[in-house]
């Protein structure tokens, strides 16, 4: 561990990535290397272990035609290995005569860069495979990746296979997010400690480790305790250079990384690259904690195995997530249904609270609708969400916001980065404010890391430098650090799709809403008009029975006593009251019809004229009128305002039994109202009358519904309160009051729709 | 004082034949005797008032209270807009002026069956021979817009129909007192 710490120490994550792996010098011990120079292959260098494994010296070979070690047929083979596709054709049964035996050997031979490499690895069985067995070695293992429902389901498939191929006691899938940090998703062990769902920063694996791993699918270091074997010449003689050694599968690998498979326990390593699109996917990789050689048909099968999978990685990343747009689409159609059943956008959400969360995952999420909040799961403050909605909404692209990294674009979240470091934000109206924002946590907070980073065996690695895993982690802490997990593209779409649904269901429920309005407007006024027409209408006959209920009297007087004569009277005193009801209705209905006409209108002296009014016809009348301070002036239909003072100031006087009387006339406005401040005033109209029982409350306004006997407190018809009530909803307001029986009524209303506040 | 009762020819309108049948039936001769009485009494021979009413109860509170003057007012009627109009333009049944002669004043209910009270006002306020005659509109109709438009097409007065007799009573001498006493009325027809 010394040595490696020391030379980590002059290593830093720049010099890593361009450390050049590429050029070792140095190849592994359990084969030869052998450089040929074409076209009659002399040997032009070659691995310094040939004595060991060819029983030849180096000094021997050098120099020489490659027909002084293998047979003319042989090399017949490797020249028309050279002409045509060497992978096909790779490896070439060799063996090579040695005193005591018959020695033989894989050939494994390529062309890279002018240059031709032929690897000899000594083999281990004696049976030949062929065609047949490589065909039934692959056959099952291909046909239950293609089978595999899901990419995930493949991995776990691939795992199993490799694992049952090649004999390694952990065998894992090894994934790449977009930054190139990595996750074992799959892993098939026999091992106590699970690497599953371990997360890695992308410094693990260096730049031109990843375009090694692009160019040559498939790494095997058979005993990482290895002494690697150096060229004679170190230098190409052709080429001047150092031996590219990018395609060699004997390649020795650095020995900082040989010192992390030793601290993580690993003695052999095999890597297979996944490739998707020509870019690095991820990778297989293979720990053993003893060494072990996989011969190199084995290895054919594994590489064969990944690139199977790595073609199978478009169609079951594509199903995958097909499937996912498909489990997306259906949360959303059944989001989409509930909510358009819901009368309200924000009712409706608030419902479907839990699925909103399914339906993007997500921890957190706001559902923002005027200056309403509901807040599900874990999410900054009200306070906090508004002024971050306030900040993104400039940032809307076609209304649609979303970062993994807040902190960073709007310093304001670091506040609340552990819980909200994603967001992804959906305006569905700018008009009506509504809003839905989704959260994700910083990625710290959600990643598996697998206990103390300090332990190197935390740490998967493979062929690369990398810094020690504490110093690794910190660094990657930091990198994540106000980040969370990327939104994937899907879900994007998903958002953009669901704003899609919203808008149609805000659209129809405006739509329905202005149908429902045009409606009710209509028979509203088909009412108002019957209303007129039919107390019209009933006035006549009516006049009539009060006209000849007369003329009985003054026709027949002799022929009718006084019963009769009373009678008659009380008939013509209710054809009267009839006619004060007809004309109620009549008042009602003129007030429904006829134009709001809003001007500017003192009502000062709106208020004193409507005392005029009520006193004059009473001038024993004793009541005070009290007026705290003076009346604003406000925009309302004259007419009708005097209507609805009349008729509050009217029913305060008249029910009153106290034998000081008193009406107050007054408003509130700004600061006084509590809890609902407001632009535009509150008006009052405050008696010390008897007051009006709680139960009664909600029938006050109803048309000639009456709380006391015709004939007490002055009698009425009972649409004093209806007209009031029309009046006030004429001019968009409410009216509204409070009552202490016996002590005093209050009646409030305001002559200004809410929204125009 | 003459009452004289146009009987609609219109036989759609079959209660105005039952009408005269019930009331008028008695009346003739009280009228005829009233009529004598009061020529000797009254040098004078009043102009004719023409009351356009579809409501024979409404007619007959209205002619109750009429009869009660001393003035000797024929009086003519009209139940429909289309009947007004030809009493005035001397059209359908009423081709000889004598039947229907100029009116004085005329009594307009405004909501009538068919040719309403308002299209009659208008009609005649814009025809340059008849609008010289007074219009006073009696009906149950408060609505300020009917008022309003009433005055805009030259009505000379506006009378609510009351429901109290004590109030109808005081219309009615009014309306005779100022048309038919206080007010001097054109006499001259121009056709």
């Amino acid at each position: 561990m010394t040595g490696a710490m020391s030379e980590l120490t002059n290593l830093d994550l720049t010099n890593c990535d361009r450390e050049p792996i590429h050029i070792p010098g140095l190849i592994q011990p359990h084969g030869v290397l052998i450089v040929l120079q074409e076209p009659d292959l002399t040997i032009t260098q070659l691995s310094a272990n040939t004595q060991a494994v060819l029983n030849r010296s180096p000094e021997e070979l050098l120099g020489k035609p490659l027909s002084s070690l293998l047979n003319s047929s042989e090399i017949q083979n490797i020249q028309q290995c050279l002409s045509q596709d060497f992978e096909s054709i790779n490896p070439l049964n060799l063996s090579i005569a040695s005193p005591e035996k018959e020695l033989e050997f894989d050939g494994i031979v390529h062309r890279w860069n002018e240059v031709v490499i032929l690897e000899l690895e000594p083999k281990i069985t004696g049976k030949e495979p062929d065609f047949f067995d490589f065909y039934h070695q692959v056959k099952e293992p291909i046909a239950r990746i293609q089978k595999a429902p899901t990419l995930l389901e493949m991995c776990r498939v691939v795992v199993k296979e490799i694992r049952r191929l090649t004999g390694f006691d952990r065998v894992m899938v090894y994934q790449f997010d977009s930054d190139g940090a990595g996750i074992v998703i799959a892993e098939d062990t026999d091992q106590e400690t699970p690497y599953l769902n371990l997360h890695y920063p992308p410094s693990d694996i260096p730049k031109q480790a990843r375009h090694l791993y692009t160019l040559n699918w498939l790494r095997l270091i058979p005993d990482a305790q290895y002494q690697p074997v150096g060229l004679i010449p170190a230098v190409n003689p052709s080429t001047g250079q150092p031996l590219d050694l990018s395609m060699a599968v004997l390649r020795s690998v650095s020995p900082i990384h040989l010192e992390y498979l030793y601290n993580m326990g690993v003695t052999a390593s095999m890597s297979i690259s996944l490739m998707q699109n020509q870019k690095l996917w991820g990778l297989i990789a293979c720990h053993h904690k003893s060494p072990r050689y996989i011969p190199y048909h084995i290895r054919t099968i594994c590489e064969f195995i990944g690139q199977v999978m790595s073609t199978e990685l478009i169609n079951k990343a594509a199903s995958e997530n097909s499937e996912h747009k498909q489990h997306l689409k259906s949360l959303q159609t059944h989001f989409v249904e509930e909510l358009s059943q819901a009368g309200f956008l924000l009712e409706g959400m608030e419902q479907l609270k839990p699925q909103l969360l399914d339906l993007i995952d997500s921890t957190g999420a706001v559902i923002c609708s005027e200056n309403q909040c509901i807040r599900i799961g874990k999410t900054p403050t009200e306070g906090e969400v508004h002024t971050l909605l306030d900040w993104i909404k400039p940032h809307f692209n076609q209304g649609i916001f979303e970062t993994r990294s807040l902190p960073k674009q709007y310093p304001a979240a670091k506040d609340y980065q552990e819980i909200a470091s994603g967001v992804l934000a959906l305006e569905i109206s700018r008009i009506h404010r509504n809003y839905i924002l989704w959260f994700r946590p910083e990625v710290i907070q959600t990643v598996n890391w697998g206990g103390n980073p300090n332990k190197p065996v935390e740490v998967l690695s493979d062929n690369s430098l990398r810094m020690s895993p504490r110093k690794s982690f910190e660094l990657w802490q930091e990198e994540v650090r106000g980040s969370s997990l990327p939104w994937q593209p899907y879900e994007v779409e998903a958002v953009a799709e669901l704003r899609n649904l919203i808008v149609g269901i805000v659209l129809r429920q405006a739509e329905e809403m202005s149908s429902m309005n045009y409606e009710l407007q209509r028979s509203n006024e088909e009412l108002d008009s019957f209303a007129y027409i039919a107390s019209h209408d009933l006035k006549e006959p009516l006049r009539g029975i009060h006209n000849y209920a007369n003329f009985l009297m003054e026709d027949y007087v002799e022929m009718l006593d006084e019963d009769g004569v009373s009678k008659l009277q009380t008939l013509v005193r209710l054809t009267q009251r009839m006619e004060d009801l007809i004309n109620s209705l009549l008042q009602i209905s003129r007030l429904g019809r006829a134009d709001l006409i809003r001007q500017a209108v003192d009502l000062n002296d709106l208020v004193h004229q409507a005392i005029a009014t009520l006193t004059i016809t009473r001038p024993d009348l004793s009541i005070e009128f009290r007026i705290p301070r003076s009346l604003p002036v406000v925009e309302c239909d004259r007419n009708q305002v005097i209507e609805l003072f009349t008729n509050l100031i009217s029913n305060a006087i008249k029910y009153n039994d106290k034998d000081e009387r008193w009406v107050e006339i007054g408003f509130l406005e700004g600061n006084e109202i509590p809890l609902e401040p407001r632009d535009s005033p509150i008006f009052y109209v405050r008696d010390n009358g008897i007051g009006i029982s709680q139960e009664h409350l909600e029938k006050i306004f109803q048309i000639f519904r009456r709380l006391h006997g015709r004939d007490e407190f002055g009698g009425g018809t009972g649409a004093g309160l209806t007209i009031a009530r029309k009046v006030v909803e004429r001019h968009g307001g409410r009216i509204w009051l409070d009552s202490v029986p016996g002590q005093g009524t209050t009646f409030y209303f305001t002559l200004v729709a809410e929204t125009e506040r | 004082m003459i009452a004289i009762f146009n009987i609609s020819p219109d036989q759609m309108v079959p209660q105005q034949g039952a009408q005269n049948r019930d009331e008028p039936s008695k009346e003739p001769d009280q009228h005829l005797q009233r009529m004598t009485a009061t020529r000797d009494f009254f040098t004078q021979q009043m102009p004719p008032m023409l009351i356009v009413e579809d409501s024979n109860e409404d007619f007959e509170s209205f002619r109750r209270y009429l009869r009660r003057s001393p003035l000797q007012i024929p009086i003519y009627r009209c139940t429909n807009g289309e009947q007004a109009l030809a009493f005035l333009y001397h059209t359908g049944n009423y081709t000889n002026s004598q039947s229907a002669p100029r009116p004085g004043l005329i009594i307009l209910d405004l909501n009538l069956p068919g040719t309403d009270g308002r299209e009659v006002l208008r009609r005649v306020k814009q025809d340059e021979s008849l609008k010289k005659i007074p219009i006073v509109v009696f009906t149950t109709s408060d609505n300020p817009r009917d008022i309003e438009d009433c005055y805009q097409f030259g009505v000379n007065s506006y009378i609510v129909k009351p429901i109290n007799i004590e109030q109808l009573k005081r219309d009615i001498q009014v309306i005779i007192d100022y048309w038919f006493d206080v007010t001097t009325l054109s006499e001259r027809s121009e056709d």
